[in-house]
């Protein structure tokens, strides 16, 4: 039998190191302090960006197939298809065309009536174009991870569009990548007003439907299906009159005081390619008035 | 050397084909986008687990499971737990297991699997991460059945001739 046909090195009977269970408690015990930390101290940010910026380039190389396959179907894509899609683009080319030329005016005319009424211009968002690299595979969050990060001048909290309307916020910023928490995600919630009703209200995240609800409006509120939901602009993140989703369901029901309303985003949450990052709104707001200090003794009970 | 009868004298296992391995199943883990899919990381150490528990340890899980949580941008930790708790009951099991038939193998893993899944699922329940898709519960079967490929896949440069010739290149 040749050589090399046996791991010839016997196990070391002496230096064995720690053992399996006191590695498991050791290991464990971390586990839980980097979710203690992740969840509730927030320290953990430097870690995950190294990490993150380590992982880059195999995540670069496991986009390769993918991206090939897509330019080939491109390349190979039908004439007639392709033709199809250039006319209807140079039509909607042609009505943008328009509404920008009316746009231009209306801005004009607005800050000249602003000024007249003394009151403060309007914030001017401005935007950068991203690309999604991919979705993240948590089955519990709805995020995508897009091209741009802290390299960029990308912030954390930025409203992010694609062409529908409002399709998430940044909520983790990685020096070339950040991390866009889309709408339907569960934690995510958005303040939207109805322009039919001028009625301000909060929409959550339903990523089991796909959809967000508007929660705590009274089983008569004045709402339809149908109806347009838009950015308030109360909320010093978004700026205001984007357009969130539109309702799609409403359920009043007898045994509850309010009404379940599903309304289905405008964004193209689950197909989107290119998005625009804004900057946020709360770095153009002036500071908030400092409140008022609260009164000795009873008060809110202590709440701050 | 105690091993079953009948079965082919293993070459001792390159350290540079296991990392290798390691690193491929983190690539191809990284495509998976929908929850019923096979976490082949998973898979893969466990498999070493087994196989080369000097080698492939508790550690090197822990490390992958980080790796894992950053690239999915979830909870830090989740993944690194349950590769914790998987590996180690991998190293539990692994004087007995290969005494098995791969299919009964297979079946030995599952509750391995089954229990790493339950627990990144109790991790999220407590962090308040709601209910998943009943689909969810599908990928640990599928990890338990994709153990007899990887059997034949991750073993194949052991199982090569030990004096190669011009029948036998490989």
């Amino acid at each position: 039998m040749p050589l090399g046909t046996l791991d010839r090195s016997p196990p070391p009977f002496f230096r064995q190191g720690l053992s399996a269970l006191s590695k498991l408690i050791i290991f464990s015990a971390l586990a839980v302090f980097l979710m203690v930390a992740d969840v509730r101290l927030g320290m953990t940010g430097p870690l995950r960006s190294a990490l993150f910026t380590v992982l880059q380039p195999l995540q670069w190389l496991s986009l390769q197939p993918g991206r090939a396959l897509q330019f080939v179907a491109q390349h190979f894509e039908d004439l007639a298809q392709a033709q199809e899609q250039a006319t209807q683009a140079r039509k909607e080319l042609s009505l943008q065309l328009l509404r920008s030329g009316q746009v231009e005016q209306l801005t004009q005319e607005n800050q000249q009536l602003r000024q007249l009424l003394e009151l403060k211009q309007r914030m001017d968002p401005s935007a950068q174009a991203a690309e999604i690299i991919y979705e993240a595979a948590d089955p519990y969050s709805q995020k995508v991870i897009i091209d741009k990060g802290l390299a960029a001048g990308i912030e954390t909290g930025s409203p992010v569009i694609d062409a529908g309307g409002v399709i998430g916020q940044v909520t983790r910023v990685h020096p070339l990548v950040s991390e866009v928490t889309l709408v339907i995600d569960r934690e995510m919630s958005i303040p939207v007003l109805n322009p039919r009703t001028g009625v301000r209200s909060v929409a959550y995240g339903e990523p089991a439907q796909g959809a967000i609800e508007l929660r705590f409006m009274a089983s008569n509120a004045d709402i339809a299906e149908g109806d347009l939901l838009t950015t308030s602009g109360v909320d010093g993140v978004y700026p205001a009159g984007l357009p969130v989703a539109r309702v799609s369901q409403i359920q009043r029901r007898a045994e509850s005081t309010f009404a379940r309303i599903y309304c289905k985003p405008l964004a193209h949450v689950g197909a989107a390619r290119h998005l625009l990052v804004l900057k946020p709104l709360r770095t153009q707001l002036p500071p908030a008035p400092e409140p008022p200090r609260a009164k000795s003794g009873r008060g809110k009970g202590g709440r701050s | 050397m105690i091993m079953p009868s009948g079965q082919q004298l293993l070459l001792p296992a390159s350290p540079l084909f296991i990392a290798s391995s390691l690193l491929g199943a983190l690539l191809l883990s990284m495509l998976s986008q929908q929850p019923w899919m096979p976490d082949v990381m998973a898979l893969t150490l466990v498999f070493w687990t087994v196989h080369q528990p000097l080698r492939v340890g508790i550690g090197a899980a822990f490390c992958f499971g980080l790796v894992m949580d950053v690239q999915q941008a979830g909870l830090l930790g989740q993944h690194a737990l349950a590769y914790t708790a998987l590996s180690f009951l991998g190293i539990m099991i692994h004087r007995r297991v290969l005494w098995f038939p791969v299919p009964s193998q297979a079946l030995q893993i599952l509750p391995l699997m089954m229990a790493a899944h339950l627990l990144e699922f109790l991790v999220r329940l407590a962090s308040g991460g709601g209910w998943p898709d009943w689909s969810y519960w599908l990928a640990p079967v599928l990890q338990a059945l994709l153990w007899p490929l990887a059997s034949v896949l991750l073993l194949m440069p052991q199982r090569r001739a030990p004096d190669p010739d011009a029948t036998r290149p490989l």
